[in-house]
């Protein structure tokens, strides 16, 4: 299947291109390895030029991963460091448009003009990566429109087209109305783990290495229901007006849509998944979007003048999350139930047919591109009976894949009879296996784009982890044929143990490696294994015990489950409590009856929800905590009531709010020169300086006991679990040196290496919000302090704000006028339609109205990490070290994430010497670095807050980012606020709290919209935008009297770690290896 | 395979009229459909023909069959039970002879020199096996036809090797069972209303009638889709129009096709535009 440059010199071109797998398979980092700068720039230019003109998809999306991959992996070390680049903006926009290959043709114009650099790597690494998935995503949505059987509906624009008539048996009407049609079907469980080798892209790539085995499973929760049972169901009727009424039971929710434009309109409400059922099924086909055609006369073609159809799903309350695609499942259980109505299936009734379950397949993946959603074909696996080996199959000649992609979209699927898994073997599965869901909540989607990148890498251990799941997969068969679980059991383990992490280690976390450990200490040998369901665990998940204490091991894993929670509910995002399952496996696969009883034959939810009491979708949802309890928070935590009328007020009138963040157009913004900063982050740049005299002044300060670390711990990392509400000081980001680590030890095993290395423990504070200050206590006294030597104070917030509902205002402001990432088609339909519902929302619920339908903590916010030096000094924490330290002279403050800070020596006498009175750290710019930096305003050094930034383009003529990590002299800092620390020492309130106040009322306000999450029903989770205020430590540099100064320090220094997709890189890029070196853990 | 006879289907009580609906021909003489059909058979070459009726249309029928009458045969059916069952009851009339099918409920237009009948059955006399007439119809049509897949006969691309047949497909179904290359997007081969089959067909019939339940029906399509699983079955494109006279203004059109097709075509379309510029919008 190569396609072209067969005259390429280019060694990796030849691997993309060769007919031999060895070398087919040949890692990209052994390559580049060999490599100089001048090397891998030379296999960049080759690669560009092949991409652009390979015919073969992969062969063109395996060179645009390459090049993604030399960009931020391979070559930056290899560049000249320090040295400073510009990203073009033009380029950048286009960027962010979609609009990936002139993006990159004008990135790759300014490497030509100015020469590499980091920032350009770094800004060709996004554009590279962008364009393989849009690659991929656009032949996915290809294929899925060319299999057959989906065609028709791209092609049909109007009604009297429609070629679909609802089955004779749906029409005839019976005493309670017309006969009720009810699809049953059992969600799927991947006992193999793939490997995450159903990802269509992935099995389009390498069909051979995309197998599954999959089993159909009915769900009861246990405790609380009496049998298992197919969870997902979906009812269809016939009704006599001309409207499709959709109902989702769990989700207590109803929409009655007499327009077409409505079907389309997915985020408008909770129905979202039934609409993509609606048009996936061709009901309503997606050919006639945007038609402008009335709904009523396309229902009179299908189901008769006058009528429509009734649509209900339930799942059975099981929770959201559980990895068992529950979603997928309900979606394909819709299609089923509609196309059988409608005699796109020959049985009405009963199982489906082969041919029947492939198409309602087919249907069901493009019903989730038609929702926005992604995933893999394994997750249909409901609508087939019992187990089955699901596998990627290679393109023939009829296929439409075929020459594009070695695969094909879609799969083959062996249902195993029972000479091959035999009653006995299945029963024995059925009484060894625990099933759980754990609460916890996360986003599974970079995981997934994780896991494409490195498989189309060929990454050399990655590959190798494949290889093994492959093999592990032939063990599980063979266990699973002879009934063998414990053997079965192990092999789940070593796989989870194995490949699994090996190639995504983020496939784990601290809470799934309590109750593993939890339940190897309780059970011993009769604990046989783990199961991961899945993308990642700690949502669904099985753990596997001998079957004489399965009854028993399901009353512990609740409880081991609980317990976990309890403690780490504060660290990780869960959004609901552990539930024990129980379950069988199912032997039909989807089946249909057809009843005639009526209203009778609907779910009991179906009635609650239409009753005329009921019916309010909005009715029972969220955890509201009542008022009474918030306004005991907001008295508790300083809640300044006036500034918050105030700030009302001003929004309302249009005084603030994001527009007005900005400084006035007619400031002028230029580059700082190279005398408003000391370089330091290079070697080369760092000789320029006397270091020798800097480390001795620095390392006698620091023997001396005259310096502390403070680490802002008072955010709930809005980025790091999209507006959860957990701290996220406490979260065990990742293993490190053989542990799981918080962001509090590894800050803690930092100051302890340097404590130690000049003879005097380092005092190390965590400043806390409302949210964070109890949980930190609580969880530093569980660890113990993790044996910090030195002091270690958790100074407590005082001060809090009141989140407001956002202005439609400012919700455009950051929606249409702030530059974004355009989504891919379907995406962006999606995203569009969901913020004009958020629009109505917040114009219903009140513009610059008090935000509290959610959890207390939920609805209050953080100030700005301004005020957390003013708090150590409010509430006394800075006293008591005063009193104990009075040799105390200089501060190292810095945020939460950026975990390369330390209270380095060079640099802390670096800082002494130049007089500063702070001392900000800056970084050279990437790509993803936004967000303000350090820049001359209107002729003087100051930082710029991205919000502050007149306009975007400003923000690209900026060589640094701000770290916010700062030296602070401290009685500096005090002289600022008007203080001296005898008035500290005395506490002076009064003089404290004006010398704050004045000092506080000279920085800008900030408008934010920031994302809560809300949560309901069984692990539903909502996003809502609200607004808050904040004020900002980094503007301290624009008053005169701060004398800041700035230090340009390594990247691996000044970098933050702000979103878990970051984690892969960070621990690839040498990063994670960085912050080991600086960090003793005992 | 050589044909004499012809079967023509007209016992749905509710379509029993049709054939007997009189039109104007193209040479401008008033006579009944049943008529005009009839000549088209017995021009390409047939000798005989049955007609399977409903009960007490007797009469009515011989008198539009007009100066055929002698060679026709008619079959009361006495219940509607299906176009399968109404084509077996013609069984004793065809005997152990291959025959020609037509619905009675539609006139077929040629546009050559030979009709539609002759078309099939030119090659009908080519092979062993059933023929039937098909033509290019739209997906939004197809819950009213049988519809065919299979592959074009590599010298007679009008001809096609039926591999499938299903009748009455969605879409859903003909795009993954029924494709013929060929065809423009969203179009598929379906039953042309003439069909040429072989005594094999009856005798399929037969057992199926045996096996009928009371009250139930029997059709057509899954009989031919059964034999052209078993055997080579072909199609043929038609190179014509048919006209379903039952159907809403399918006998104006009808009409309109004979009067358009003879020596009074310019009196036809002055008519059509005087008509159309005087009549109100």
């Amino acid at each position: 299947m190569s396609s072209s440059s067969s005259s390429s010199k280019s060694r990796l071109v030849g691997i993309i291109t060769t007919g031999d797998p060895s070398r087919r398979d040949t890692d990209l980092a052994e390559v580049c390895r060999e490599l100089d700068a001048g090397g891998l720039l030379a296999e960049c230019a080759e690669l560009d030029a092949f991409r652009r003109d390979a015919e073969n998809l992969y062969e063109r999306v395996r060179a645009l991963f390459f090049l993604y991959a030399i960009h931020r992996f391979h070559l930056p070390p290899k560049l000249p460091a320090g040295k400073v680049g510009r990203i073009p903006f033009a380029a950048y926009e286009y960027l962010l448009r979609r609009r990936f290959a002139e993006a990159i043709d004008g990135f790759l114009e300014a490497v030509a003009a100015e020469g590499p650099g980091d920032a350009l790597s770094s800004a060709l690494a996004s554009a590279y990566h962008e364009l393989a998935f849009q690659t991929l995503a656009d032949q996915v949505r290809r294929s899925v429109r060319t299999v057959r059987g989906n065609q028709w509906m791209f092609r049909m624009g109007h009604p009297a087209d429609h070629p679909l008539k609802m089955r004779r048996e749906m029409l005839e009407p019976g005493a309670g109305g017309h006969p009720v049609l009810r699809e049953r079907t059992p969600v799927r469980m991947d006992l193999s783990h793939s490997g995450w080798s159903d990802i269509f892209f992935l099995g389009m790539d390498y069909p051979e290495g995309a197998r599954v085995l999959n089993v159909s499973v009915d769900l009861g929760v246990h405790g609380r229901d009496q049998e298992t049972k197919p969870p997902v169901e979906a009812y269809l009727r016939v009704i006599d007006e001309p409207v499709i009424v959709l109902h989702s039971v769990d989700l207590k929710a109803t929409a009655r849509i007499d327009n077409l434009g409505e079907v389309f309109d997915f985020a408008k409400d909770y129905l979202g998944l039934l609409k993509a059922a609606v048009i996936a099924a061709g009901i309503v086909p997606p050919g006639i979007e945007g038609s402008g055609k009335r709904l009523e006369r396309l229902l009179e073609r299908l189901v008769g003048k006058g009528r429509g159809i009734e649509l209900v799903s339930s799942v059975n309350d099981i929770p959201k999350g559980s990895r068992l695609a529950v979603s997928t499942n309900l979606l394909a259980a819709l299609i089923g139930v509609l196309m059988r109505a409608t005699g796109q299936t020959r049985s009405l009734t009963g199982p489906l047919e082969e041919s029947e379950r492939r198409l309602v397949l087919a249907r069901a993946i493009l019903g989730e591109w038609i929702g926005g959603s992604g995933g893999g074909w394994q997750d249909s696996g409901g609508v087939w009976p019992g187990i089955k080996l699901i596998t990627g199959e290679t393109a023939g000649e009829d296929d439409p894949e075929f020459g594009i992609s070695r695969g094909r979209l879609m799969p083959s699927h062996h249902v195993f009879d029972e000479n091959e898994i035999p009653d006995s073997a299945r029963r024995a599965l059925q009484d060894s296996l625990v099933l759980v869901h754990g609460g916890m909540a996360q986003n599974v989607g970079p995981i997934l784009e994780m896991v494409t990148e490195k498989y189309l890498l060929r990454s050399g251990k990655e590959w190798s982890g494949r290889q093994e799941a492959l093999e592990l997969l032939e063990e599980l068969i063979d266990a699973l044929k002879r009934g063998d679980i414990r053997t079965l059991g192990r092999a789940t383990m070593r796989n989870f143990r194995g490949p699994i992490q090996t190639i995504i280690p983020w496939a784990t976390n601290l809470f799934t490696e309590t109750l593993i450990a939890r339940a190897e200490e309780r059970f011993g040998d009769d604990f046989w294994g783990f199961w991961m369901l899945g993308g990642m665990s700690g949502g669904g998940m099985g753990f596997i015990f001998a079957p004489q204490r399965k009854a028993e091991a399901q009353e512990a894993m609740q409880e081991i489950m609980s317990e976990a929670k309890s403690r780490l509910q504060y660290a990780l995002p869960f959004a609901m409590d552990p539930v024990v399952y129980d379950f069988a496996i199912n032997p039909d696969g989807t089946t249909a009856d057809l009843r005639h009883d009526g209203h009778a034959a609907l779910p009991a939810g179906y009635h609650r929800l239409t009753a005329p009491q009921g019916g309010d979708s909005e009715e029972g949802k969220g955890e509201s905590g009542g008022n009474g309890s918030l306004a005991g928070m907001l008295e508790a935590h300083g809640f300044d009531s006036k500034l918050h009328e105030q700030i009302r007020a001003d929004l309302r009138a249009g005084r603030i709010g994001l527009a007005q963040n900005r400084l006035s157009p007619a400031t002028v913004i230029e580059d700082v020169r190279a005398e408003d900063v000391m370089d330091v982050s290079s070697p080369e740049a760092a000789a320029r300086h006397d270091l020798e005299e800097a480390e001795r002044i620095g390392a006698a300060a620091l023997g001396a006991g005259e310096v502390a670390v403070v680490s802002l711990a008072a955010g709930a990392g809005s980025r790091w679990t999209g507006g959860a509400g957990t701290c996220k000081a406490l979260n065990p980001f990742a293993p490190i040196d053989g542990a799981y680590r918080t962001f509090i030890e590894t800050h803690l095993a930092k100051s302890r290496r340097i404590g130690r290395r000049f003879g005097a423990p380092l005092p190390h504070l965590f400043t806390t919000s409302y949210l964070t200050t109890g949980p930190t206590q609580a969880f530093l006294e569980s660890v113990g302090n993790y044996g910090y030597e030195g002091p270690l104070v958790v100074s407590p917030g005082r001060s809090v704000g009141l989140r407001m509902v956002p202005t439609e205002r400012d919700l455009r402001f950051a929606w249409e006028e702030m530059p974004q990432q355009v989504l891919d088609e379907q995406q962006q339909k999606v995203r569009d339609s969901g913020r004009a519902a958020l629009i109505h929302w917040a114009k219903s619920a009140g513009e610059a109205s008090d935000y509290t339908d959610n959890l207390p903590l939920q609805c209050l916010h953080p100030v700005g990490h301004f005020f957390e030096v003013p708090n150590l000094i409010l509430n006394g924490t800075l006293r008591g070290l005063l009193e104990d330290r009075p040799q105390l002279r200089t501060l190292l403050l810095h945020n939460i994430d950026t975990l390369g800070a330390d209270a380095d020596p060079v640099l802390l006498g670096l800082h002494r010497r130049s007089g500063h009175g702070l001392t900000y750290e800056v970084i050279t710019r990437r790509l993803e670095d936004r967000g303000g930096g350090l820049a001359r305003v209107d002729g003087r050094p100051r930082l710029v807050e991205g919000l502050a930034m007149p306009d975007e383009e400003c923000e690209f003529a900026l060589s640094y980012y701000n770290s916010l990590t700062t030296w602070i002299d401290l009685d500096h800092f005090l002289g600022m606020c008007g203080l001296t620390r005898e008035q500290i020492l005395s506490d002076d309130e009064a003089a404290v709290t004006a010398g704050l106040r004045g000092l506080a009322e000279r920085l800008p306000t900030y408008i934010t919209i920031k994302d809560v999450k809300k949560r309901w029903g069984h692990g539903q989770e909502d996003v809502f935008p609200v607004t808050q205020f904040e004020k900002l430590w980094g503007d301290l540099s624009l008053l005169p009297e701060a004398r800041a100064g700035y230090f340009v320090v390594p990247r691996l220094r000044g970098q933050q770690l702000k979103d878990p997709a970051q984690l892969d890189g960070w621990l690839r890029d040498g990063s994670a290896d960085h912050v080991s070196s600086l960090c003793e853990w005992k | 395979m050589k044909l004499r006879k012809a079967v023509v289907t007209a016992a749905s009580p509710a379509e029993s009229h049709l054939p007997l609906q009189t039109l104007v021909d193209p040479e401008g003489m008033s006579r009944p459909a049943l008529e005009i059909l009839l000549d088209d058979l017995f021009a390409a070459g047939l000798e005989e023909a049955a007609v399977v009726i409903c009960p007490g249309t007797r009469d009515a029928y011989l008198r539009a069959a007009g100066p055929h009458g002698e060679r026709l045969t008619l079959i009361e059916q006495a219940e509607p039970r299906g176009y399968g069952h109404a084509v077996w009851m013609a069984r004793n009339f065809t005997a152990d002879d291959p025959f020609v099918l037509l619905v009675g409920d539609h006139l077929f237009q040629s546009r050559r020199e030979t009709s539609c009948v002759a078309q099939l059955l030119a090659v009908a006399a080519t092979h062993t096996g059933c023929v039937s007439g098909v033509q290019p119809t739209h997906e939004s049509q197809l819950h009213l036809y049988g519809t065919i897949g299979g592959r074009r006969v590599p010298a007679s691309p009008s001809i096609i090797e039926v591999a499938n047949m299903v009748e009455k497909p969605t879409p859903t179904l003909a795009e993954q069972e029924l494709f013929v290359s060929g065809l423009r997007a969203g179009n598929y081969y379906c039953f042309f209303g003439i069909h040429a089959l072989t005594p094999a067909v009856m005798e399929r019939l037969d057992r199926q009638v045996a096996a009928l339940s009371e009250g139930e029906t029997l059709g057509l399509t899954p009989t031919l889709a059964e034999l052209a699983r078993s055997e080579k079955y072909l199609a043929v494109e038609i190179d014509g129009q048919r006209f379903n006279i039952g159907e809403r203004y399918g006998l104006l059109r009808a009409q309109l096709s004979l009067a358009l097709a003879g020596p009074h075509r310019d009196e036809i379309l002055t008519m059509l535009i005087e008509t159309t510029a005087n009549s109100r919008a």
